[in-house]
């Protein structure tokens, strides 16, 4: 008799992997792969749903067929790895930015990366907002150390294409969406939730680099070199005026 | 947790329940779609909570797996309890996973001495990090371990004597088993202790043919049966009125007809109740 881990190691091979499990289950009626089938079926049932439900704009824009094959293929390479599936989607656009290298439908690994950032801004933890007064008691020389922490539902995108347009002109189901020219360049954004709301700031090159830098935890000075090294030729970058706009949008939050 | 009938909260219905406040006991939720730490889902469920009485319902512990409990997951769950404060909280006697893949459905265990052992430690270690009881419900089966040695029931008993879990008996799960499995339905029910059972489930089923043969699947997209109410009024009867769940989670009817749905599972109660006294 098989120990409860070799059973339940061949059994999920069958249902993920399509393995033999016969033995192990009783005869009578339904063969034992016609049996195991059922929770196969189930199984890529409930994980494309999943992602269905996680890419709303991304299955409008390319209609079932091709969503449910894209996601089969993606479920191939990244299996779920937990028993709560809302996180089942977590690297789809990154597989279809694979998939679409190069090709003319890059933008929807964007448009898909977008949505996936919507999703995760709307579930993050609230936070109120940043202490001035704390911030006021600061001694000027440790303003260089300073590590400012962006609200837990902040998230930072960037693309080569509208893809704020198209998600947001896919959003209603009922009208036919107007036609968007990709050629029109794409934008930095900053999503943020507030009053249950997502909110979208535009950035400009230097406030992009700047906030991503805080987000991976850098002090002040660092994260104002990194935004000044990217910021357009023609306009300076304003640290102050920079810190003020976005403690002001209630996206930087705390510091340390 | 009133012995009345409630229902499935399902987010499309998120407004209209707190914009209508229909008339059911108490509504039942799928714990793992309010894990977020924040933002709008979990305040509505905390409205809801506010007018209702509340149970959390997971499908995602895989508690039956033989690879070590998911902390984050367990973690989730523990946070959900502490922020809605639910009156009962649930999972199934199921597995899901081996070597940190999922098949996130639920798989039957084989009716073993080693099965019966392991996941009632996982079902006390949960109720331990919990620090309160859960509920295990008995789950639809479409295929049976050849080195099962004991019935469901006996499993399902034995699981809630060594863990010290309540039992969650769904109804339409015991009829899908029982016609997959052609085995006596009312057996099952009269195998179960009387006080072990705080929770019913009614859901909807699908049929789909093989054949010669015709497999029951738990869909839980379709009303009750009128095979899966008699059930009920078996189950009334041997146990007595607990809190009673409609499971309709595939093809959501609009939210009148779910409460329609309670309306006739109260009144088959208060009939027996009748009938009795």
């Amino acid at each position: 008799m098989p120990t409860l881990r070799e059973l339940q190691t061949r059994v999920l091979g069958a249902v993920l992997d399509g393995e033999d499990a016969a033995e192990l289950i009783r005869a009578g009626g339904l063969t034992p792969s016609e049996r195991l089938e059922v929770y196969a079926n189930n199984a890529r049932i409930n994980f494309t749903e999943s992602l269905r439900l996680g890419y709303p704009v991304l299955l409008r824009l390319v209609g079932e067929a091709y969503f449910d094959q894209c996601a089969r293929a993606y479920r191939m390479q990244c299996p779920s790895r937990s028993g709560d599936l809302h996180s089942a989607g977590a690297a789809f656009a990154a597989y279809l930015g694979e998939l679409h290298t190069g090709g003319e439908h890059r933008y929807l690994a964007d448009v898909a990366h977008l949505e996936w950032l919507c999703q995760e801004s709307l579930m993050a933890a609230e936070h109120g907002r940043l202490d001035l007064a704390r911030l006021a008691e600061v001694a000027p020389a440790r303003y260089e150390s300073l590590r400012f922490k962006l609200h837990p539902a902040a998230r930072l995108f960037a693309s080569d294409y509208p893809a704020r347009e198209i998600w947001e002109a896919n959003l209603a189901t009922e009208t036919e969406p107007p036609l968007i020219d990709l050629a029109k360049g794409g934008e930095r954004l900053l999503l943020m939730r507030r009053g249950g709301r997502l909110e979208f700031h535009r950035l400009s090159p230097g406030e992009h680099a700047f906030l991503e830098s805080l987000a991976a935890h850098a002090a002040f000075a660092a994260a104002v070199e990194k935004g000044a090294a990217a910021a357009d030729a023609a306009a300076a970058f304003d640290a102050a005026a920079v810190l003020r706009r976005f403690v002001a949008a209630e996206a930087i939050v705390d510091f340390s | 947790m009133p012995a009345h009938a409630g229902i499935g909260l399902r987010a499309q219905h998120h407004l209209e329940v707190l914009s209508e406040s229909p008339k059911v006991a108490w509504f039942e939720a799928h714990s793992e779609n309010y894990f977020a730490a924040g933002g709008a889902r979990v305040q509505i469920l905390d409205r809801i909570r506010e007018r209702y009485p509340l149970s959390l319902h997971g499908v995602g512990l895989s508690l039956g797996s033989t690879d070590p409990l998911d902390a984050e997951h367990l973690a989730n769950l523990r946070r959900a309890v502490e922020r809605f404060e639910p009156q009962l909280v649930s999972e199934h006697l199921s597995w899901s996973s081996v070597g940190g893949r999922f098949a996130n459905d639920l798989l039957p265990l084989p009716y073993t001495d080693e099965a019966l052992r392991h996941v009632s430690a996982r079902i006390a270690a949960v109720q331990d990090a919990l620090g309160r009881q859960i509920l295990i419900e008995n789950v639809s089966s479409y295929l049976q371990f050849a080195d099962s040695a004991m019935p469901e029931w006996e499993f399902l008993t034995a699981v809630a004597a060594h863990s010290g879990c309540g039992l969650l008996l769904d109804l339409n799960n015991i009829y899908v088993a029982a016609h997959n499995h052609r085995f006596d339905a009312l057996e099952y029910l009269h195998a179960i202790p009387r006080g072990a059972v705080q929770e019913f489930h009614l859901a909807g089923h699908s049929r789909v043919r093989h054949g010669a043969l015709e497999l029951l699947i738990d869909t839980h997209s379709t009303a009750v049966c009128e095979a899966v109410w008699e059930l009920y009024r078996a189950a009334l009867r041997r146990f007595g009125a607990v809190p009673t769940l409609i499971e309709w989670d595939s093809q959501i009817p609009p939210l009148a007809e779910l409460v329609a749905e309670a309306d006739k599972a109260n009144a088959l109660e208060a009939q027996l109740h009748a009938h009795a006294a």
